[in-house]
């Protein structure tokens, strides 16, 4: 590709230098997007650092993935940059894995306040706890819903 | 699965007793009513008529569409994308086919490009419009809802000439869209856009203006820029909090990059400044269409894409009419993708409702959360 990546490549090279133990993989995906996986321990310290440090102000959306065959759980935040205008088309997909069988992870809600409604989701779509939640509710199904996380992959229709 | 009536939060509603002696603040359960856009339902609890508290409660209209655009081709998911938000369908319709053409590195030719935008930008009035005439009937004011929904058959038309349907297109497909503009096509669109900023001038006048409608809206409702940074929001409410963030030119995809257009924001972040940011937006968007069937380049609108899923992951986005719509898709091979996660601009704008209504009187609290342009359907998916 002839397209440098310079300013991706100096983000992740100031998150590997600031958290050299905990960045678990760092690549530029393609132009503008680039993939972080940390270790669930220390998202929140990674995440503040995100934020005031690097100006990802902007939480754009919270993904949960069902990666079942690998028994685990994907949770990925979309981070974004409003207030530095030069980074603006940046997205930072902040991710960790966490075991199916202990689907729990940190909330960071307390980071960025806009994740709350995408955590909320994600624990009634996929089972997945996150500690510290304000409000740790169904958001978009029946209160009265008892199956299983319907967005996890052993939930089929019946038709499929 | 089940197909019972969703039941209210008891928990929430069991402190609704306003009767009860001592008693500070009122919970009051408005709706799940359809307020032109789909049902939902908002908490409020409230001092007096003052709003000290409200919290919104969604789900009323989830149609489960990640499990199903998980299970379906690409192409058969199309029609499925656009459904959270007819009124929008084409830039809905955009994101997705754009985090597919990530996926496959297809580059659509730049008539397709043109195209795609033409119709996107049509999309925005025809939203803009329909959000407006609801404005109408929460304020009283009967014209301002006859008025805008009258106008907006001239880009219905406009696109039932280019696509063959009214609302719901699914026009762009991978690799660009599905069918050339129509002979005749280009004048008449010119001639209505003339045409339509007239009428936007009438609007100001007989809306905008009119003290019925800016005493419920100036200050009233305000959302700080660094509150709406942080609860994400996006598009017209963030722009109304004077925030000048438009994906068309922080990371312009399709033909915007060649594209001269201004993105309007206002800066008191209230009703007033969130709605009359719609209001340029529309002005805006008709002179670009008539910028892009100008320059609209010669050549083929479609490459050849094939209907798969490469392994890998993209994350797409537009700046659809209430903001930043976007995929985060995962590929396996198929064609089908293994994930496809879709935030759309209502939904990441609900985090803002319970900021824009706290210390709103309860009368105005419809203008206040209409201001926001929130689509209940786009937010459930």
């Amino acid at each position: 590709m002839s397209i440098t990546h310079e300013r991706e490549e100096e983000l992740i090279k100031a998150i590997k230098q600031r958290f050299p133990a905990d960045v678990k993989d760092a690549t530029v995906l393609r132009q503008s997007r680039i993939d972080v996986t940390v270790a669930p321990e220390r998202i929140v310290d990674i995440a503040v650092f995100l934020r005031d440090k690097l100006g990802f102000d902007h939480p754009s959306g919270v993904s949960a993935v069902d990666y079942n065959r690998e028994a685990r759980f994907e949770i990925v935040y979309h981070l974004c940059s409003v207030q530095n205008k030069n980074q603006r088309d940046i997205v930072i997909d902040l991710k960790e894995s966490v075991p199916r069988n202990i689907a729990r992870a940190p909330s960071l809600v307390s980071v960025w306040p806009g994740v709350e409604n995408y955590e909320r989701e994600s624990l009634e779509m996929f089972g997945l706890r996150f500690d510290g939640h304000p409000h740790p509710e169904k958001l978009f199904l029946n209160d009265n819903w008892n199956g299983p996380p319907p967005l996890r992959k052993e939930v089929r229709f019946p038709t499929d | 699965m089940t197909t019972t009536d969703k039941p209210s939060q008891t928990t929430e509603l069991q402190s609704m007793s306003p009767t009860e002696p001592g008693a500070q603040t009122m919970t009051l359960s408005v709706g799940p009513q359809h307020s032109g856009s789909g049902h939902m339902r908002l908490i409020v609890e409230l001092d007096g008529d003052i709003i000290i508290n409200a919290m919104p409660d969604p789900g009323y209209v989830h149609r489960g569409i990640e499990k199903i655009i998980e299970l379906r081709n690409i192409i058969r998911s199309i029609p499925v994308i656009e459904r959270p938000s007819i009124i929008d369908a084409s830039n809905l319709n955009h994101a997705w086919v754009k985090a597919i053409e990530e996926l496959q590195g297809v580059e659509p030719p730049a008539r397709g490009q043109y195209l795609r935008c033409l119709l996107n930008e049509m999309n925005r009035i025809m939203s803009h419009l329909y959000w407006l005439s609801i404005y109408g009937v929460f304020l009283g004011h009967t014209t301002m809802f006859m008025w805008p929904l009258g106008d907006r058959e001239l880009f219905i038309d406009l696109a039932e000439r280019l696509t063959g349907a009214r609302i719901t297109y699914s026009y762009l497909v991978p690799g660009g869209v599905r069918r050339d503009l129509p002979q005749g096509f280009a004048e008449e669109a010119i001639k209505r856009t003339i045409y339509f900023e007239k009428r936007l001038d009438e609007y100001e006048k007989i809306f905008f203006e009119n003290p019925l409608f800016t005493s419920r809206a100036k200050g009233i409702g305000t959302l700080s820029p660094e509150r709406a940074i942080a609860l994400g929001s996006t598009g017209p409410t963030l722009r109304g909090s004077g925030i000048d963030r438009d994906l068309r030119k922080d990371e312009p995809y399709a033909a915007y990059s060649e594209l001269d257009f201004k993105v309007h924001t206002r800066p008191d972040g209230d009703s007033y400044s969130r709605a009359m940011v719609h209001m340029d937006e529309m002005r805006e968007s008709s002179q670009l269409i008539r910028q892009i069937l100008k320059r609209l380049p010669s050549g083929p609108v479609r490459r050849k894409a094939p209907i798969v899923v490469p392994r890998g992951e993209a994350y797409a986005r537009v700046e659809s009419a209430r903001g930043e719509c976007s995929f985060y898709m995962i590929g396996e091979g198929g064609d089908k993708p293994y994930r496809a996660r879709y935030i759309t601009g209502s939904y990441r704008n609900m985090a803002a409702i319970p900021e824009v209504l706290k210390g709103v009187r309860l009368a105005d609290m419809p203008t206040s959360w209409w201001s926001i342009d929130y689509w209940p359907v786009e937010a459930d998916r």
